[in-house]
């Protein structure tokens, strides 16, 4: 059985998620630690700081209480009261909404793709068919959702909002030059933003020069004083503004002179101080396209009301694929019942023919020839329409039920038991059972 | 047929555009193959049917008001296809594929009756000032709609409305560049299609005095623009002005000319 066990940023305070939190190797050794003690087939764990989920395929003894003990270990309290539980469908569901970024605290970011893959990726040695196909088929259905929705498009924080608007003005932000008014948290948190998009940080200005100097060489700009940076105005194409001043600084007087020697190549203001460092009148200005914090929260809003829209959509394409990949499970479990159900029928056949032949010692090597021949026959022409039905039931999705009625029906069970099918979870029988404490 | 094939093409070119507004109505990205692939069909059909005209008649494609108009219009489908592939974008194409299937309505509406043609060295004359004018006009058109757009986007920006114009839009740098070479290339074109028409007038002793005045008139447009940008260094708002509204004025001119087609001489 394929199941989930997990605390999120739904169901555990950070504190607890912190306490959860496991490096790649611890992740490897608890579930080598599963696998050894617990039977538990193959393991993949995924801890970022949102979430630590253990996807297991279960072997005959239930896992669920083995992984709480761990993360209760972990936590030193009981870790079940903060998480959940999901099985078979409601766990692959779950981890492709994950992978989508649908269940981050965030919507639609973009990071956790890349965590899905590495805890994957760090993990491969304890994963194997299923839970390989899960998390391969939960990294392509992040990327379908990507670019078939737009759950993960547009800023969703105030820095990629400013990136987002400059963008709209310059298109590429490469070779940008751009001033610094401020030299505080704020400004260096956007300014690392704007360089990441290859902006280039010309001037950063600070009443207090040594501030300055410490930003600017951080990120490879000039130092300068407020009261000599405004003859450099002319020459950057973005103004970041993010001083304590208690009144604006940049006003249009300032503004003006710079923009006569512009020409007509457009400046982008984007003050993010509070309270604001540029006064209105300088976005009336022609060429000048001024945002201050309230616009780029309107810029955030706006996303992610647009990626709330697409809800709808990305689930339907989720719910799409984990049909898909359930069919596949289903082909899984009926390859084994079938290779079982031809052995089981041929030795029926085999020890059939022998007892007959025994019983007609005088028949002619052709006569045995022509037994055998009929025999063989006849189990072929008898097996050839389950089979055909069997493997097109496990291809459209009515697999699960119709493998579980053959395994019955000829009592494929207690014979000398499953082969192949060990790999496969024992899923799809009756309602997945979810047991969600969160 | 060669009706049909034109109105396919001209349902092809407001399909594109339809295709290209649906950011409007969806919190969607419009999608690019589509929108491409629908206007390059446009283009392929149209020019099929313009191919099926000259082989009918066995004349030169560009003689004739209705076959010129709707020449024009597909040579400006096909610089919006390839600028969309260049560019990457396709929001250009709500304001341009329109513009294209303008002239091919008017052409369908005119009809497609061949002009008389001069042949030799006199055809061929005539032929390349006819295919440079109207790749002038085509690439004028283009910059004229970049412009539009770039002056459609610079409002959303600067009144801080973050809406789904906002995001149909390409970038600003974007629409301007798009405006700079439309507008340069257009002005190379047309400097050569007015050189030919003129030298052609004084050669063949043709003067066709309301033909003339609007070839001179898109080219004094699309040279402010193109002459502008490179020499004095014009650009984004002032570029974006200039070019739509000296090409709509252009086109004003010529509806008026035709209109005043009896009184001021015959107008192709």
């Amino acid at each position: 059985m394929l199941t989930l066990v997990g605390v999120s940023h739904r169901t555990a305070s950070l504190d607890v998620r912190d306490r959860l939190t496991f490096r790649p190797a611890e992740a490897v050794r608890a579930l080598e630690l599963l696998r050894d003690r617990h039977g538990v087939r193959e393991g993949v764990m995924l801890s970022t700081c949102n979430r630590t989920e253990v996807y297991v395929v279960e072997g005959e003894a239930d896992a669920v209480p083995a992984v709480w003990a761990q993360l209760s270990e972990r936590l030193g309290q009981d870790a079940s009261a903060f998480g959940y539980v999901r099985r078979d469908r409601e766990a692959a569901t779950h981890l492709f909404r994950v992978a989508s970024g649908l269940d981050s605290l965030v919507l639609g970011e973009a990071q956790i793709h890349g965590q899905v893959r590495d805890a994957w990726e760090a993990c491969r040695a304890q994963s194997s068919a299923v839970l390989n196909r899960l998390f391969q088929t939960s990294l392509l259905v992040a990327g379908r959702v990507r670019s078939e929705t737009v759950v993960g498009h547009g800023a969703a924080s105030v820095s990629s909002a400013a990136v987002q608007l400059a963008k709209q003005i310059f298109g590429s932000l490469r070779g940008i030059r751009a001033m610094v008014f401020g030299a505080g948290e704020m400004a260096d948190l956007a300014l690392e933003c704007l360089v990441a998009e290859g902006v280039q940080a010309s001037v950063v200005a600070n009443r207090t020069y040594d501030r300055a100097v410490e930003l600017a060489a951080r990120h490879g700009g000039r130092a300068m004083t407020l009261d000599d940076a405004w003859t450099e105005l002319a020459q950057v194409d973005l103004l970041l503004s993010s001083t304590a001043a208690p009144q604006p600084i940049v006003t249009a007087d300032r503004v003006r002179p710079a923009l006569a020697r512009r020409g007509d190549r457009p400046l982008c203001v984007l003050d993010i101080a509070v309270p604001r460092d540029v006064e209105p009148a300088v976005g009336r200005l022609d060429n000048v396209f001024l945002y201050d914090l309230d616009d780029l929260q309107r810029v955030v809003s706006a996303n992610i009301e647009r990626r709330k829209a697409e809800l709808p959509r990305a689930e339907a394409l989720i719910a799409d694929e984990v049909e898909r990949f359930w069919q596949w499970i289903a082909g899984l479990e009926a390859v084994p019942v079938l290779t079982e159900f031809r052995a089981r029928m041929e030795a029926v056949r085999d020890a059939e023919v022998a007892d007959a032949l025994r019983r007609m010692p005088d028949l002619t090597a052709e006569q045995r020839a022509a037994v055998e021949r009929l025999a063989r026959s006849l189990t072929n022409k008898f097996m050839h329409e389950p089979s055909v039905r069997l493997r097109a039931a496990a291809a459209n999705g009515r697999g699960l039920g119709i493998v579980d009625a053959v395994r019955y029906l000829f009592a494929l069970d207690q014979g000398a038991g499953r082969t192949a099918g060990a790999a496969a979870p024992e899923a799809g029988r009756g309602e997945p059972r979810t047991d969600d404490r969160g | 047929m060669i009706a049909i094939a034109h109105f396919a093409a001209i349902t092809l070119y407001l399909a594109a555009a339809a295709l290209a507004a649906t950011p409007l109505a969806r919190p969607m990205n419009a999608p690019y193959r589509g929108v491409v692939g629908v206007l390059a069909a446009g283009v392929a059909v149209h020019a099929a049917s313009l191919a099926m005209f000259a082989r009918a008649g066995g004349h030169v494609i560009i003689s004739g008001l209705g076959p010129s108009l709707s020449l024009a219009g597909l040579l400006l489908a096909l610089t919006l296809v390839v600028v969309e592939l260049i560019a990457r974008e396709v929001s250009l194409t709500l304001v341009a594929a329109p513009l294209a299937a303008l002239p091919t309505i008017f052409a369908n509406i005119v009809g497609f009756t061949p002009a008389r043609e001069p042949s030799g060295v006199q055809g061929a004359w005539l032929a390349a000032h006819i295919a440079l004018s109207f790749i002038g006009i085509a690439a004028f058109g283009t910059a004229a709609a970049a412009g539009l757009v770039y002056l459609v986007e610079r409002r959303q920006l600067k009144t801080r409305r973050f809406g789904a114009l906002f995001r149909l839009f390409p970038p600003l740098a974007t629409l301007d560049r798009v405006n700079h070479v439309a507008a340069v290339a257009g002005w190379l074109a047309l400097t050569f299609g007015v050189v030919l028409a003129v030298s052609y007038a004084f050669e063949y002793h043709q003067m066709q005095v309301a033909q003339l005045a609007w070839g001179v008139a898109a080219w004094v447009g699309v040279s402010t623009v193109a002459l502008g940008r490179v020499t004095r260094g014009w650009q984004a708002r002032r570029a974006a002005i200039l070019s739509s509204v000296s090409f709509a004025a252009v086109v004003l001119l010529y509806v008026a000319l035709r209109v005043a087609g009896p009184v001021v001489g015959r107008f192709h």
